[in-house]
């Protein structure tokens, strides 16, 4: 009889389970599949990881409002931080738009990327060449050019050096140009008789380029120095040596103000010392320098392309992040909005 | 006494000087590597934790709390009063020893940046001890039972995040229809063929998985309603993973217990998986439950193998030790108020995208290019390096005019190991992201670049490790009447394999931290968000780190790096460790 009893509770049991069981699994299917979304965008083969179940109406409206695709960006280490700080607050509002950036100097990103139609940005320290254009109307790459900010190239020396801190353009160019001086004491004499330990931007950056054109001209730049990309080792450089001179743009020394002594530069009307005031008020002359953005015309046909550039000039104002976070003059109210003017009529060429 | 003084003349006197002075120049020239890794690596390890602002009564908090105990529990499970005592002479005469120099220097030479007594104590005396004794505590049982349960749950948490990062850009929906069409028929009948013993169907298995797999990718786009992705995941890598740790148990013990031991931590995954989210536990969705699946179910078998061998059982409360001690450490630290360093290295590092504040700045996206760009190398160069070692060493001729081939590629290969890298990154430029097409900077591109940077050390080490296989074993392998093909896989192979692994291991250190490659195929400098699919842009940690260093910002320089550092190594080690476990069972079977 107990035997009984014990087989019959456990065939009840048998069956409620496989009941319980094909009721739960006919639940999971009617209810956890998902059907494929439209996957929106030119980004490929990705799958929507769209985690929420069911409503369908619901995905289907966010993806046809969000904005979607990928930015490609390459070019200026001068501009690099400008253009994350940018890109980071762009890429936190639209989740679905994937923004990449890398650093590869103003020549290295129009040659390699941007004039093959690798990159839908590049930014630039200096305006592009004519070589580039060209490289550029080979491959059928049309641009516009974007006003980003202003930087004030800053000439750096040690801090234990308590005799260079004015110099005029003309003896920068005697430390820089391509015959350049040796000793400090050749390009003034009162100065000590000590050899110049120069560290500067490599010929691959848009800084190296500047500095020629508006210091040295024609003189050309000295080989006999210390070239690198990194505003850091330029910095390292130049704290560890008391009779060493460097240049950079404004951004680390903005930040770091204490590491190093800016040079104030005389133009003919007193020295003037960097600083976003001076580069503003277009005091600070030769070295007070646009920095540019390119963007694609044919990328600016894409609407996440196109709203992302809208972004960027609307943020070149923002003092904030400009001048507070990375270090730049922030643009005037007035050219924000020629650069404005020209991005939408590019933008409705593009996508009229 | 004459033939004794005209021996010493005839014999006469060696100096011993030149080897001395060799064995100490040679020691000199180890211990100069060492210390100056070791001081980079405090340093950074310093930087990345913000311990130069630790509050010693913070440091000795925890001290007491986790590391006392910690040591506790490996002298007791060594059971050594000899190691005791080394240990307890070696902490007390340390602690003086280190107190006494730094307060030397510190009155005659000058303050020592960023390095307090308390922090050399902990880095020169504790950390050493603290592995000494792990290791000592591991031969014992409690403590080889304790690591073997923490190493279970930390691998078996880290190989389901390493599978997590790959279902990112790998579709989850084809691998859902390749598994269901392809594996599980082909493991079905191979399985058959096992049991029944018909041969025919476990050779049918290759072929069906095969055809599944056509049959899926045909299916991929056409078919248009999946399960959700946590159903995926249950259905297609927890459910195999319990299936696989209830055999061992069963082979082992009880069907009961082979039950529970797969059904209780399958369960608890289910649990996680579907109704973490809705509860509020604030854990959840698929990746949750593939995570508790493929750590929880190892776990489970390793228990009940602990329980079924009944020796040193006790070692089992070392997880609880740790975890009580590290609880009874914040608690004490709350209730005191002691102020507690700032970690760069913390949650939000490794989980959010980088920023141009150096507070919010993380490491995430380059995370998951990097680990996805490693696995397709690790596979691609494994396969690639083994079987051309193979077919060097096993098939081609020594001799005329196919082995004067062979000599040249041999020549090749071994300079191939020496090019720099940044040639192969122009290589790859040229060949897969131009020629081929794969795109610029792409995971496809970045990881056959670096396949190709890393094979030839690949191929040269399988060959010696072919090589070293003894010839007694191939041609006793002959004598029986077997095959190249099965000698090669029977007995070669096999003997070869922890060989294999070593050289792999080196290989793909070194191409983890590769950046000059990547520089050249265009691989982006910063990204914010993870990439979705192998032909989006991506890009690596050390593409991250390196642009970090040029931040004008002090503390991206000193904090962020440093963290982003750590992590890379953490990555590494985590990597290495895996091999190594799997060369050591390799070993081990031998």
């Amino acid at each position: 009889m107990a035997h009984n009893q014990e087989v019959d509770t456990e065939a009840m049991t048998r069956r409620g389970s496989l009941a319980a069981l094909a009721g739960a699994g006919a639940l999971a299917l009617a209810g956890c599949t998902e059907t494929e979304s439209d996957s929106g965008g030119d980004g490929g083969s990705g799958s929507d990881s769209s985690d929420s179940s069911g409503s369908d109406s619901d995905s289907e409206m966010s993806s046809d409002d969000a904005l979607s695709g990928s930015i490609n960006i390459a070019g200026s280490s001068t501009v690099f931080p400008l253009m994350s700080a940018v890109a980071e607050e762009f890429a936190e509002a639209n989740s679905e738009v994937q923004i990449d950036i890398s650093s590869t100097g103003s020549g290295g990103g129009f040659a390699n990327f941007f004039c093959v139609g690798e990159t839908d940005f590049n930014n630039a320290s200096r305006p592009i060449k004519e070589e580039e254009q060209e490289l550029c109307a080979e491959n059928d790459v049309e641009y516009i050019e974007l006003i980003a900010a202003t930087d004030a190239l800053t000439v750096v020396i040690n801090n234990n050096n308590d005799f260079a801190t004015e110099m005029t353009v003309e003896e920068l160019s005697q430390i820089w140009q391509s015959d350049a001086a040796e000793l400090w004491s050749d390009v003034r004499d009162e100065w000590p008789d000590e050899e110049i330990d120069r560290y500067g931007a490599a010929d691959t950056s848009g800084t190296y380029d500047y500095f020629i054109e508006n210091v040295m001209g024609e003189d050309g730049h000295t080989s006999d120095y210390q070239a690198t990309e990194q505003d850091n080792t330029i910095a390292q450089g130049v704290s560890g040596s008391e009779y060493a001179i460097g240049y950079f743009g404004f951004a680390y020394y903005f930040q770091n103000p204490d590491e190093l002594t800016a040079v104030a530069v005389d133009n003919g009307d007193g020295p003037v010392l960097p600083s976003l005031e001076t580069a503003a008020s277009g005091e600070y002359q030769p070295l007070s320098r646009s920095l540019y953005t390119y963007p694609s015309t044919s990328s600016l046909g894409e609407e996440h392309v196109a709203e992302f550039a809208r972004y960027f000039v609307s943020q070149t104002t923002n003092e904030d992040l400009v001048a507070g976070d990375v270090g730049y003059v922030p643009a005037t109210e007035e050219t924000q909005q020629e650069q404005m003017q020209i991005l939408e009529d590019a933008i409705e060429q593009a996508q009229g | 006494m004459a033939t004794d003084n005209t021996a010493t003349t005839a014999f006469g006197e060696v100096s011993r000087v030149r080897g001395i002075v060799f064995e100490y120049l040679s020691f000199g020239a180890s211990v100069f590597g060492i210390f100056a890794l070791a001081v980079l690596l405090i340093y950074v390890t310093i930087d990345a934790f913000d311990l130069a602002n630790a509050n010693p009564l913070w440091l000795l908090t925890y001290f007491i709390t986790l590391v006392v105990p910690f040591l506790g529990f490996c002298l007791y499970s060594a059971r050594d009063p000899a190691v005791t005592r080394r240990a307890l002479v070696a902490a007390g005469g340390g602690l003086v020893a280190i107190a006494a120099v730094f307060t030397a220097i510190e009155a005659f030479v000058g303050q020592i940046p960023r390095l307090n007594w308390p922090l050399a104590y902990l880095f020169v005396v504790i950390i050493p001890l603290t592995g000494y004794l792990t290791y000592v505590g591991a031969q014992g049982r409690a403590g080889s039972v304790g690591f073997g349960l923490i190493g279970r749950l930390l691998g078996g948490t880290a190989i389901g995040l390493a599978f997590t990062v790959l279902f990112l850009v790998f579709d989850a929906r084809l691998w859902f229809l390749v598994y269901t069409l392809g594996v599980v028929p082909a493991v079905l009948a191979y399985g058959y063929g096992r049991i029944r013993s018909v041969p025919t169907a476990q050779t049918a298995a290759v072929p069906v998985a095969i055809g599944g797999l056509f049959v899926a990718v045909f299916l991929r786009p056409v078919v248009d309603t999946y399960p959700t992705t946590v159903f995926i995941y249950l259905w297609t890598l927890a459910v195999p993973v319990a299936v696989a740790g209830g055999f061992v148990v069963n082979a082992r013990g009880s069907r009961t217990a082979a039950l529970a031991a797969a059904g209780g931590p399958l369960a608890v995954a289910t649990g996680v998986g579907l109704l973490g989210q809705p509860l509020g536990l604030g854990v959840g969705g698929p990746n949750a439950l593939l995570v508790v699946a493929v750590a929880g179910v190892p776990t489970a078998v390793y228990l009940h193998r602990v329980a079924d061998v009944g020796e040193g059982v006790t070692g089992l409360g070392l997880p609880v030790l740790l975890v009580a001690g590290a609880l009874a450490g914040a608690l004490l630290v709350e209730s005191f108020g002691l102020p507690a360093p700032d970690p760069w290295l913390n949650g939000s590092f490794v989980t959010e995208a980088p920023s141009r504040n150096a507070r919010e700045a993380g490491l995430y996206p380059a995370i998951v290019g990097s680990v996805i760009i490693i696995a397709m190398v690790a596979a691609l160069s494994f396969v690639l390096g083994v079987a051309t070692s193979v077919f060097l060493e096993e098939y081609t001729a020594d001799s005329g005019i196919v082995g004067a081939l062979t000599r040249m590629v041999q020549i090749n290969i071994a300079n191939l190991a020496a090019i720099p890298s940044v040639v192969y990154g122009l290589l790859g430029l040229a060949v897969f992201a131009n020629l081929i097409g794969f795109g610029f900077g792409t995971a496809v591109t970045a990881s056959l670049t670096l396949s190709l940077l890393i094979l030839p050390i690949t191929i040269i080490s399988a060959q010696e490790a072919i090589r070293s296989v003894p010839d007694d074993l191939r041609r006793g392998s002959d004598a029986m009447g077997a095959t190249r093909w099965q000698t090669t896989k029977n007995v070669v192979l096999p003997e070869a394999f922890p060989g294999i692994l070593t050289g792999t291991i080196l290989a793909l250190g070194r191409a983890i931290g590769e950046t000059a490659p990547l520089i050249m195929i265009g691989a982006a400098t910063t990204v914010f968000s993870a990439p979705t699919s192998l032909f989006s842009r991506f890009s690596a940690m050390p593409m991250q780190i390196y642009a970090w260093a040029d931040f004008p910002q002090a503390e991206f320089r000193y904090g962020v790096v440093a963290a982003g550092v750590i992590t890379l190594l953490i990555i590494l080690i985590g990597m290495n460790g895996t091999a190594i476990l799997l060369r050591n069972r390799a070993e081990g079977e031998n």
